[in-house]
This record gives C-alpha cells, structure tokens and sequence, in this order.
C-alpha cells in the first residue's frame, strides 16, 4: 500500500519536471502531473493484479487519455497537452533504448527481444489512445454550429 | 480582403504546431478551419512531418499556394496551446488577420521556462524516474544528480549549434561517464536503474507513439517519418551511452 503511494508521487513529481523540459503552460503544469500519476497508478494497479505488462500499458494509457480528455474539455486545451504528460511513465523509451544498445554490443537476441517488447507496448498504448479518441469524436458535433466549449479537443470551436 | 495575408496567418499557424510537435491532423485541421472562415470557394491543405502545402483558389482571390519545409522540431506544449487558442479566437471572429499574425509572431518568440527552470526539471525528472524504475533513495539521488550533468551538457551542445543527433549523442555520453563515476563513488549504486532514469529525457517515447497514432489515423508518411525520427534518436542515444561506457573503462575505471 505505501509502495503505492510512493510510485505514484513518485510519477507525479517526475512528470512535474518533465511537463517543465516540454514547456507545458504554467497554469496546466498540476494537471499534466496529475495525468501522470493517473497513468502510472493505473500501470501498477494493473500489474499488482496480475496483468502481462503489454495489458498494464494498454490499461494505463486508457486511463490516462480517458482523464487527459475529460481535463482537456474542461481546461479548453488541446488533449494533446495532458495526453502526452500521461503516457509518459509508461512510454516504452528504455526498451527502444535497450533494442539499440544490444545491437551495438553485437547481442541480436536480446536486442530483436527488446524490439518487440517496444512494439507490442507501443502498438497497445496507441490502440489505447486510438479507442478513447474515437469515443470522444462520436460525442462531438459534426463540424459548423457549436456551442462555445462544446468542442474540447478540437482546434477551433 | 488580403487574401496573401490570410494563408501566410495560416501557415505561420501550421509552421509553429508542426515545430512544436502536434499532431498532423490537428495542424491540417488548424489551416483549414482558419482557411474556411474567410470564405474561400476551395481550399486544400497537406501537411507531413516536414513540411506544410497550402492553396487557395477562389473567382476574387485567384490561386494562393505557399510551400513550407520545417527541419526543426522540439516538442512545446505551450506554442500548441497558444496557436490553439488563436484559431479558436479566429474563428470565432474575435481577431483580424492582422491580429492573429501579431500574436502568433509573439507566440514564435516567447519563452516561458528559461535555462534554471529546465535544470529543475532534468533533475525532477531523471530523480523521481529512478523510483518507477525500483531505485532506492541513493539511486533517485545519483540520478538527480547526472541529470543535472545532462541539463548542463545539452545547453553547452544546443549553444554549439549541433545538430540533433550529436546533441543527443553527446548528452548520453556525458550521463553514462557521470553514472560510472557515482557507482565508483558510491557502491552498491543499482547503475542500470541510475542510466535509464537519467536516458529518460532523451528517449523518443513520445515521437514513437505519435508516429503509430498517426499510422492509425490513416497519415501513413508521417507516420513513417516519425518512426525513423525516433529510431535515430534511440541510435543516437544509445551510441552515446555504448561510447561512454566503453570510454570509462578504457580510462582504468572499474565497472
């Protein structure tokens, strides 16, 4: 239970520094750390229950566009800014980095391993975003009148 | 109505998201929204990772077409915000032309986190990292630590005008030297977890996932384009990591 709540500060802060290396807005920085934490809370949630990682990042990034959305509307922002703060932590940037650097140090299997460890995350994390994405879009307006706010994640409205 | 003025405003908007690091759609979206509003008979609008077409075409106007290549990109959430909000406010026919172009000249120029706020951050993130990644207390801070080395080195190599690859490149090399020399310092330091969190700011997790978002969305180009953006970087940093080692050890360190 306290290593919970340790990862999950411990996402929360990392994000905080990282929305400030992706110059996230000032008044939005509580919000992309927020979706971090979501995010990585729902990673070891998923994972303290049992689930392979590849099913804990596709819950994770469910997760967090799911609240990266709802944000985005209310904030008026694009999703775009919160989503991106909360798939970070689970991002598969070390197995990208461990696919290459295997390949230099002339070890092909663990390297094609690591390869494929990124794809199957990633391929889960965007099918994630991609189910949320939709769902939202069907509860847009088609394009032309829409009310002031109506349109959260979209670019004018 | 200046119709020149009009798809240079819309473009200018289109460059500073492209650069910034959104998403093709919503750029492509951004121009034709802004495109539309004025009424022109026929707009089209093709963005890809590296560049932006733009043609109007109408009976008072003519044909406008402007071409627009981009090499840079660094992500900035708060230039995609702003340019967002213009368009919204354009609209919504609470800006001119003239206005918005004004504004978003502004918003190209403005910094919002100088070079002691990014060093917060590198250390902030490199720090906590090393928690996700089962780091105990000394790890988190050996991390913080040989982030705050990386946040020195990339503005050294940013000032030097390398190009990204090197930047990376030299970045990794410096973070792996640093964490050799703390596991030397300190023993017992968990040296892989201290790396990987200090690699963090480096690795191209985000250009990897927006690169297969776009894929899904049916932009197979820039799909493609970002995914070798990303490979590149992983390379980059990769190497830089792989020479670092091999260099402290040439040097009588002891892993």
């Amino acid at each position: 239970m306290m290593e919970i709540v340790i990862q999950t500060a411990g996402a929360f802060f990392a994000i905080f520094g990282f929305s400030i290396l992706l110059d996230v807005p000032k008044k939005f920085l509580f919000w992309t750390s927020g979706s971090g934490a979501v995010g990585w809370l729902a990673y070891i949630l998923a994972l303290a229950g049992g689930r392979s990682p590849i099913m804990a990042a596709f819950l994770s990034s469910l997760a967090a566009s799911l609240f990266s959305h709802t944000v985005a509307r209310i904030m008026k922002a694009p999703v775009t800014v919160f989503l991106v703060a909360g798939i970070l932590p689970t991002v598969p940037g070390a197995s990208i980095y461990r696919c290459v650097y295997y390949l230099i140090q002339a070890e092909p299997s663990l390297s094609s391993f690591y390869l494929i460890q990124t794809l199957q995350i990633a391929g889960a994390m965007a099918l994630a975003i991609f189910i949320v994405d939709s769902l939202f879009r069907l509860t847009q307006k088609p394009q032309g009148r829409e009310e002031k706010g109506e349109k959260g994640s979209s670019v004018c409205g | 109505m200046d119709y020149q003025a009009l798809v240079d405003m819309a473009v200018m908007a289109g460059e500073i998201m492209l650069v910034s690091g959104a998403e093709v759609y919503r750029i492509e979206d951004t121009i034709s929204r802004i495109l539309k509003k004025s009424g022109v008979e026929h707009s089209e609008v093709f963005a890809l990772a590296t560049g932006i077409f733009v043609t109007i075409s109408d009976p008072h106007a003519g044909v406008i077409t402007v071409v627009k290549r981009v090499d840079r990109h660094s992500t900035n959430l708060n230039r995609i915000y702003s340019v967002n909000n213009v368009s919204r406010k354009f609209c919504r026919g609470e800006m001119t032309v003239e206005e918005a172009m004004a504004e978003l000249t502004r918003i190209a120029g403005e910094v919002q986190y100088g070079f002691f706020h990014k060093c917060i951050g590198y250390v902030m993130t490199t720090g906590f990292f090393a928690i996700l990644f089962g780091g105990r207390w000394i790890d988190c801070l050996a991390a913080g630590m040989v982030g705050f080395v990386l946040a020195l080195v990339g503005e050294a190599a940013a000032r030097l005008h390398l190009n990204d690859f090197c930047q990376n490149a030299a970045g990794s090399f410096a973070l792996a030297m640093a964490a050799m020399l703390l596991s030397c310092i300190v023993p017992g330091l968990n040296q892989d977890a201290v790396i990987i969190s200090a690699i963090m700011p480096l690795v191209p997790g985000v250009t990897f996932t927006s690169a297969i978002r776009d894929t899904l969305n049916g932009d197979y180009s820039s799909g493609v384009a970002k995914a070798a953006e990303a490979v590149v970087v992983a390379l980059a940093v990769a190497s830089g990591v792989g020479a670092g080692m091999m260099a402290f050890r040439m040097m009588g360190g002891i892993v």
